[in-house]
């Protein structure tokens, strides 16, 4: 049966029954705690992904990987961040893969992403959290593009982390990336309000407060500085 | 009150001297009638206006506290719609139209929104409508992800903002079980059973030639690229393929669709709005799986247990002292209930962290049949313990631009 599903993925384009490579979902599931089936599971889908196989077939490929991909799959998905149609998916996998390798790849991946690409790897990364140098999104945060320059402030503001704060606190505020600056800065106060670092909390309340925020964000910064009392 | 509400009407009025109508100002805009005056109304729009939207537009169109200026939606058909009736009540022609939510929320003037797009859309909305600012009710399922509702929460705290769920049914439908279970009369309550389904499947549906109605680009918005078929975009209610209730990509199916009722009937009537299950049990008889949700006071949700009936609550029958039922602030319902809140700033019957403790249910039971077998997540982390596998299901990429 899996052998024929994965044969089902060379012509697997839209419009074709699902059915036909369900098995390869239920691979996915009945390998849970056997390595071996696993790593061979992932290798055939990893290899799937260097071919020539319709698009549906490969973002398929891309979301059985979500759940067991590893390191090994990372180098097939990682081709895949600059392509336009495909782009999405793999990050669908790169942004759950627990590997180092995994945002790493993301993280290469941005400097020659266009723009709309380059947004989607930032939102990636701030959604994975884990193993993603604050470095890498400070640089964006300074991007001449606006747009750019909002996506990874909101990605800082998801780690969360006083050195996410701090890269905010220089971020060059403009009406594009306002909204998302003051939130992420915000985010990162709530962060420290919750390791119980409430003088740290209220400076960077005290931040977004004298960057002239929007009527939202001044209302949640003084919520912040009572709650930071 | 806002000032720039005020902005907003007297702006209005001025554009209209300027054309050289004559300035007929209706007593109802004075406040003359029962309504109050524009300085005092709550300003709406309308984000994902067919289907149920529709109901919704209508509801609060006709609320009249509320001035009712903007509607969006991605099929332009249901967009003017919905600006014909918005402009037939007030009898003029101010209801603007947009293809994009953005520019709705971008708008100082609006105070509130409502949604009624496709699940898909639901989080990125609520958390970018309280980041600028708007007070936002949103149309159950609230979230299609279990990773999406602590962020909804967390933002709709941050701003302070009034944001409300839109299941009518968790206080209509299952009054009789709530009020057995509240009242004491039913005892100690230790277990209820939902029956719903089935979970949403993955979608490979044909690309058929797209209609110059749809912005189809706007409809998938940050879900998975796909070419346009009508019955992957179809708001029908069916669940079995013939509309996007059925498709992963946009819904939970009828796990997280009627679920949201259901488990919203059922965390309210055991009283466990507050909280999320700590475990989940898969669980089979006969052959037949199902799956057991429990809480840490010991309160459990089974989910089609084989031969349970439907809110089926497992119960002592002895008397005991009874509590209050939690109502509807205001009048008119659910709706009602949203404004009233505003004008408060109260949290209203469907706050968003009850709407996210319910669809925790659904999303947690839906991620334990997937992987075939049974998990323990911590609530307070918002994360599953030892299990990797089961967190990365926890969340879903989003479609470059879109990011929350």
């Amino acid at each position: 049966m899996l052998e024929q599903a994965f044969e089902a993925l060379k012509t697997y384009k839209w419009g074709i029954d699902p059915k036909g490579i369900k098995p390869i979902q239920d691979a996915v599931v009945a390998t849970h705690g056997n390595a071996a089936a696993r790593k061979e599971l992932e290798s055939k889908l990893a290899a799937a992904l260097d071919t020539d196989i319709p698009r549906a077939a490969k973002d398929s490929v891309c979301r059985f990987l979500k759940t067991i991909g590893t390191a090994h799959s990372v180098p097939a998905l990682a081709k895949l961040l600059h392509d336009a149609e495909l782009s999405h998916m793999a990050r669908h996998a790169l942004q759950t893969i627990d590997a180092k390798e995994a945002a790493s790849a993301l993280v290469n991946a941005i400097d020659k992403a266009p723009k709309k690409i380059k947004i989607g790897i930032i939102s990636s990364l701030g959604a994975r959290g884990k193993d993603v140098p604050v470095g890498a999104l400070a640089k964006i945060v300074a991007d001449k593009d606006p747009e750019v320059s909002a996506a990874g402030a909101l990605a800082l503001g998801a780690l969360g982390s006083p050195e996410s704060a701090k890269a905010l606190g220089l971020a060059k505020v403009n009406d594009t990336n306002k909204v998302a600056v003051c939130d992420a800065m915000l985010q990162c106060a709530e962060s420290m309000l919750a390791h119980g670092k409430k003088s740290d909390a209220k400076t960077v309340y005290g931040k977004v407060l004298s960057i002239g925020p929007s009527k939202a964000a001044k209302i949640a910064a003084e919520l912040g500085i009572k709650a930071s009392a | 009150m806002k000032t720039t509400r005020r902005k907003f009407l007297s702006s209005s009025g001025a554009a209209t001297a300027a054309l050289g109508f004559p300035s007929i100002i209706p007593s109802s805009a004075l406040g003359n009638d029962d309504r109050p005056a524009p300085s005092n109304r709550i300003v709406m729009g309308g984000i994902g206006i067919g289907n149920m939207g529709r109901g919704d537009h209508r509801d609060f169109l006709n609320k009249k506290e509320v001035q009712y200026v903007a509607v969006c939606d991605a099929r332009k058909g249901a967009m003017n719609q919905a600006k014909d009736k918005t402009d037939a009540k007030y009898g003029n022609k101010d209801c603007k139209t947009y293809a994009d939510y953005r520019d709705i929320l971008s708008r100082d003037d609006i105070d509130a929104v409502h949604i009624a797009t496709p699940d898909h859309w639901h989080a990125q909305m609520i958390i970018e409508g309280c980041r600028h600012g708007k007070d936002v009710f949103c149309q159950k399922p609230e979230s299609l992800t279990l990773g999406e509702g602590s962020l909804m929460v967390n933002t709709a705290r941050r701003y302070g903002r009034v944001v409300s769920g839109g299941s009518q049914r968790v206080l209509q439908d299952y009054r009789g079980t709530v009020e057995r279970c509240w009242n004491g009369s039913f005892g100690k309550v230790s277990s209820i059973n939902v029956n719903v389904g089935p979970m949403s499947q993955p979608c490979n549906l044909p690309p058929e030639n797209q209609p110059d109605d749809i912005d189809w680009e706007m409809w998938l918005g940050p879900a998975p690229w796909a070419p346009y078929n009508s019955k992957r975009c179809s708001g029908s209610y069916s669940t079995s393929g013939n509309s996007w209730r059925s498709y992963i990509d946009y819904s939970g199916g009828g796990m997280t669709d009627w679920g949201a009722h259901h488990f919203g009937g059922a965390t309210f009537a055991v009283d466990v709005r507050e909280l999320q299950p700590n475990k989940v049990v898969l669980d089979e008889i006969d052959g037949k799986k199902f799956v057991s949700l429990k809480y840490s006071n010991g309160i459990e949700i089974t989910h089609n247990k084989p031969g349970v009936g439907q809110m089926r609550v497992g119960r002592d029958d002895v008397k005991r002292e009874g509590k209050e039922i939690p109502k509807y602030a205001g009048s008119g319902g659910i709706t009602g209930d949203f404004i009233d809140c505003v004008k408060t700033r109260k949290k209203p019957f469907r706050d968003v962290e009850y709407c996210i403790n319910t669809m925790a249910v659904p999303h947690l039971a839906t991620i334990a049949y997937k992987l075939d077998r049974s998990l323990e997540w911590d609530s307070a982390k918002q994360q599953f313990i030892n299990d990797a596998e089961a967190d990365r299901l926890r969340n879903r990429a989003r479609r470059e631009p879109w990011q929350i």
